[in-house]
């Protein structure tokens, strides 16, 4: 590949930090939601992004709110989609339906250790998952080993404002100098070009 | 460039619509009964890419308010969960924490929007009304005590599926249910349950989302700057 073609490929990889900077920015009031971070290597035709979810732990917001749950480790506890399927879920502002059991806020009922989780008026949810009521266990969540529940809390994205604006500028002055290459390299070229015309003249 | 002109501008659709919601808890922050109201944003995904933010909806905070001594001579707060069911000017059930209300002409209480609570009719002759924790309301006229009124506190387990109206107003929906009793609820006579909006929450909450805005406002222009840079790629 010529200059031109990395200087292209260094514009186009640019172009990529700056969506990710954009994307990360953009959720950084989203509550649960993990950045997104990139992997760039160079291969032989340009440069490769490897698109990486960051799972460090995002910051536990207080909210005073009992049933916003967030969890604090890697692991997770179930919910059941609209397939029937028990599915993984880092918790966020949950809420009662109408038969005063636990759901997500896309409405996936919460499950327990036998089918949907029933969190009465005053009941607790305790740091290891046990939901108890006046001081006795009635239900557990299924929780992944290793993993502790803060009830009253959201966890907050996991988003660095700060460094994702320096991102964002990096990626802005890394596309003006490949684009300034990639003039020089233009400019280089159209001379030998008129050169070499005004020799033969 | 797009995907992030298109990831910047979702950025700030969400923090205006955040704003707004931070706007209307702090213009309720005096309104007896009122509860403030939080959105919730998740990432626009396309397969395991997320391209952008949207907003998942605004759920109410019960948390209860605090309750504080008013003058009122028909003042209630609820101690506990639960709600005053009133009749609204067209008939419907409607339910409200607001207990600020105010004798009529026809003897019924009604809140500062007009609507009528349900179960209490005060006589004409009553020279003064007292309410019990449990909801039972006596008239004193100058012939003795007697019951004029039974207020129930209205339960629901999915309060946050109700559907608000003007404020402190809501409305069963099909995913709400019906309302059951709130037994363990105390009807505080005399007192009302103040707006459980922090002001100074509501501030921080404000700068935080300003700053949230001025950030994505950046990534627009550094999108709209690669643009132009791309465009002057081709001199003359």
């Amino acid at each position: 590949m010529d200059g031109i073609g990395w200087a292209a490929a260094a514009m186009d990889g640019a172009r990529t930090r700056l969506e990710t900077a954009a994307v990360n920015l953009a959720n950084a009031s989203s509550d649960g939601f993990k950045g997104v971070r990139l992997r760039g290597r160079v291969v032989p035709d340009g440069l490769r992004f490897a698109r990486l979810r960051d799972a460090a732990q995002g910051a536990l917001r207080p909210t005073g709110r009992d049933l916003d749950v967030a969890l604090a480790g890697r692991g997770s506890f179930a919910v059941r989609d609209e397939h029937a399927k028990a599915v993984a879920s880092r918790g966020g502002a949950l809420q009662r339906d109408r038969h005063g059991r636990l759901c997500d806020a896309a409405g996936r009922v919460v499950l327990g250790m036998a089918g949907a989780l029933r969190v009465p008026e005053g009941a607790r949810l305790e740091p290891d998952g046990r939901v108890t009521l006046n001081g006795a266990p009635i239900d557990r969540l299924r929780l992944t080993p290793g993993t502790t529940v803060r009830s009253g809390f959201l966890e907050a994205a996991n988003v660095d404002a700060i460094g994702e604006m320096v991102d964002l500028l990096g990626a802005q002055r890394s596309f003006e100098s490949a684009e300034k290459t990639l003039a020089a390299i233009d400019q280089t070229r159209e001379r030998t070009v008129t050169q070499t015309a005004l020799v033969r003249a | 460039m797009n995907r992030a002109l298109y990831a910047a501008a979702s950025g700030m659709a969400a923090q205006q619509l955040n704003l707004e919601t931070i706007a209307q808890n702090l213009a309720n922050a005096d309104v007896a009964g009122f509860k403030g109201s939080a959105m919730s944003f998740e990432d626009i995904a396309a397969g395991a890419q997320p391209l952008g933010v949207q907003s998942v909806g605004t759920h109410t905070l019960w948390k209860q308010g605090k309750l504080a001594r008013s003058d009122g001579a028909f003042d209630l707060a609820l101690d506990g969960p639960g709600f005053f069911r009133v009749t609204d000017d067209r008939g419907r059930h409607a339910f409200t924490r607001n207990g600020s209300f105010a004798r009529g002409a026809d003897g019924m209480l009604r809140t500062t929007q007009g609507c009528r609570l349900d179960g209490v009719r005060v006589p004409a002759d009553a020279l003064s009304v007292t309410v019990s924790e449990d909801g039972v309301v006596a008239a004193t006229t100058a012939k003795g005590t007697r019951t004029c009124g039974h207020i129930r506190v209205a339960f629901f387990h999915a309060p946050e599926r109700l559907r608000a109206e003007g404020g402190t107003l809501f409305y069963a929906t099909s995913a709400s249910g019906l309302p059951a009793s709130a037994a363990q609820t105390k009807i505080k006579f005399g007192m009302l349950e103040q707006s459980n909006v922090s002001i100074i929450e509501a501030m921080m909450q404000i700068m935080s989302a300003q700053r949230a805005y001025e950030a994505n406002a950046k990534g627009v222009q550094a999108a709209d700057e690669m643009m132009r840079i791309a465009d002057n790629l081709q001199r003359g």
